[in-house]
């Protein structure tokens, strides 16, 4: 369920949703999609106000789901086929045969899509998505169960539509694919927006993240200690050592210095910006320490 | 090409191909159409034909017209001549539902005017069997004494027949059979059609896609239809050319199997909209189908089975269906109602359920 989400997409950009498993990721694309009504408020997609009859907005989005949603008993062609027949895409065996090559698959057009990995299905996906040249795109999760080669692929569609100047919404469970690719992000928490923000502010409003070295055994009473630390935001445990996050001030780190140093003597001490994982994990977790 | 018949020729075609590559599944569609025609055959057949010893000890021509008219009676015996001792014996084994003994003075009694114990063996085990001995034999009897014209004879029967020609049990029931048939084989096949749709998430696309999901909706279902159409038809082709059982208006049969058909491909339809699991089709569909199938008139005409189950049978599009194909197959009334309000009934049982299943689908939450 979504309480009082409000976002706005840019055009051109590519907006990416973030949000640990039942945030509303999913519901919220739905929403956009107007596959789910909104139980209140108003959404607007491509300047047109969502209704029950929108056939002409449907006709102006690209939606690749979760599932692939493809049929495996037929070949690709004919998957392609069936989509360009319901928009009405002008030109279809061209324009099939173009994302086909983009995607790859033109050589396995004649195959059972049953026989494809999941990657080749996703990918066949997302040129069924492409085939009404959309304005918006939506793609939920369009990396997930898919391996490290297909993965990289499906990015390099994504930064591909980027630079041809589409909008795009995706929802994703890896941060690395969000810092890669997203120009935004939202990041969502039980239904709520937590924040919205470009990847890179958001590192940058996290602070600094300190790694302490500092043997195991010793580790609990170091924590215990910095655990009381007014300038300290969360301090979490890793192999031979810790991490601390804090605010953005030199003074900061000193202080994190003094208080180790104070309980185990000189130690190592690391300062660095956190990355887009430790950013979500501090944003969308319990309160800290 | 407008967009609603854009989306349901792409249904359609769609649910085409999906079918020709399952051709197995078309096979069985066909097969199973014919075995529940085989299965109700070989119930008509196991209830009508009661093996009966005919022990005869007297073999005159007197003997000889009684056998030949326990013989015509009807819906009772397989007659096996037979003697005592053997018939005693398969009695007690189960073999034979009963034995009828034509005593070696049946011909003297009956000359002589006397009356004449006719001894019946019955094996008691099912009532319903022991009852067709009871009725048979007095019918067999009294048509005796009618032939011979036997003043003596006591029992006389005057029967007068309502409809001028008989029909045995066997193409009653056959007929009746193609109704479910119909119902059955649109049923599943549309429910199963539209419940892989929810299993692969496929039911997205259509209603992601600009044109409208009820058109897209109607082309699948229609597919299925016509399939289910054609195996119910190749049943009736059994019924006529394997039964030897001919339509008396043709036409009027292939209306009413094609309205049977309508109806179950939109109660399928709705099915699957609901239920959007295939496993769970079968034995639904089955269990659904079945009972009101044995409450529609299959059996006999359905008034003659008390008010209750009579009344009950109106609720089943069956007894309709089974009404205008007893009437256009073989001739026979056996629904009190007329035929036009057969028919409206049929007509308004497709309504509804058309209007149910597109309802469900506008209103069904995708998550």
């Amino acid at each position: 369920m979504l309480r009082d989400v409000t976002l706005e997409v840019r055009r051109g950009e590519v907006f990416g949703v973030l949000g640990p498993n039942g945030a509303g990721k999913t519901t919220l694309l739905d929403v956009i999609c107007g596959l789910v009504p909104a139980s209140a408020g108003e959404v607007t997609v491509l300047g047109q106000v969502r209704g029950s009859r929108d056939a002409g907005l449907r006709a102006r989005l690209g939606v690749l789901s979760q599932e692939t949603a493809l049929y495996d008993e037929l070949d690709a062609m004919r998957n392609l086929r069936l989509h360009a027949s319901l928009f009405a895409v002008a030109d279809a065996p061209a324009r099939i045969e173009e994302l086909l090559r983009l995607v790859g698959l033109w050589d396995r057009r004649t195959d059972r899509v049953g026989t494809f990995s999941g990657g080749m299905k996703r990918r066949l996906a997302i040129a069924r998505a492409l085939l009404p040249d959309p304005e918006l795109l939506i793609f939920d999760e369009p990396t997930i169960g898919v391996d490290v080669e297909a993965r990289h692929a499906i990015w390099q569609y994504v930064r591909w539509l980027r630079a041809q100047g589409r909008t795009l919404v995706l929802t994703t469970n890896y941060l690395d694919e969000a810092e890669a690719l997203c120009d935004r992000v939202a990041i969502l928490k039980n239904g709520e927006v937590v924040t919205v923000d470009t990847p890179k502010h958001l590192i940058a409003r996290a602070g600094r993240c300190v790694d302490v070295d500092c043997p195991d055994a010793l580790a609990s009473a170091v924590r215990r200690r910095l655990s009381d630390a007014p300038e300290i935001v969360r301090v979490e445990s890793r192999p031979g050592g810790l991490t601390v996050f804090t605010g953005d001030h030199d003074s900061h780190v000193e202080r994190i210095r003094e208080l180790v140093a104070s309980e185990i003597g000189d130690v190592r001490v690391d300062v660095r910006a956190p990355a887009l994982a430790e950013v979500f994990e501090l944003l969308t977790s319990a309160p800290p320490r | 090409m407008n967009p609603w018949w854009r989306s349901t020729v792409a249904g359609a075609r769609l649910e085409a191909a999906l079918l020709l590559r399952a051709p197995l599944l078309l096979v069985f569609a066909v097969v199973q159409a014919v075995v529940f025609l085989v299965l109700v055959t070989l119930f008509g057949l196991t209830g009508s034909r009661a093996p009966t010893a005919l022990i005869q000890l007297d073999h005159s021509a007197y003997a000889d017209a009684f056998v030949h008219s326990l013989e015509r009676a009807h819906h009772s015996f397989d007659l096996r001549p037979m003697s005592a001792a053997e018939a005693q014996d398969r009695l007690r084994s189960g073999e034979l539902v009963a034995a009828i003994t034509i005593p070696a003075e049946f011909t003297s009694t009956i000359r002589s005017g006397g009356t004449l114990p006719i001894p019946v063996d019955v094996d008691n085990v099912d009532v319903d069997l022991t009852d067709d001995i009871q009725r048979a034999v007095p019918s067999a009897i009294a048509a005796f004494g009618r032939e011979l014209h036997l003043p003596q004879l006591r029992v006389t029967v005057h029967e007068t027949d309502v409809i001028d020609h008989d029909t045995g049990y066997v193409p009653y029931l056959t007929v009746s059979a193609l109704a479910l048939d119909a119902f059955v084989l649109a049923a599943l096949l549309a429910a199963s059609s539209i419940a892989r749709e929810w299993e692969t998430g496929t039911i997205k696309l259509w209603r992601l896609s600009p044109t409208p999901a009820s058109a897209w909706f109607v082309g699948k279902l229609a597919v299925v239809a016509a399939v289910a159409m054609v195996a119910t038809g190749l049943t009736g082709f059994v019924v006529v050319a394997g039964y030897g059982v001919r339509p008396r208006d043709p036409l009027a049969c292939v209306a009413t199997l094609a309205g049977c058909v309508a109806i179950g491909a939109s109660c399928g339809g709705w099915l699957g909209m609901v239920v959007r699991r295939t496993a769970v089709i079968l034995p639904l569909v089955f269990g659904l189908a079945l009972p009101l199938y044995l409450d529609s008139g299959t059996l006999e005409p359905e008034r003659f089975d008390g008010d209750v189950i009579w009344s009950i049978a109106h609720v089943s599009p069956v007894y309709y269906a089974v009404g205008l194909l007893e009437r256009a197959w073989h001739g026979l009334r056996v629904t009190p109602e007329p035929v036009w309000l057969n028919v409206v009934a049929l007509a308004g049982f497709a309504a509804v359920t058309a209007v149910a299943a597109l309802r469900s689908l506008r209103r069904a939450r995708l998550r």
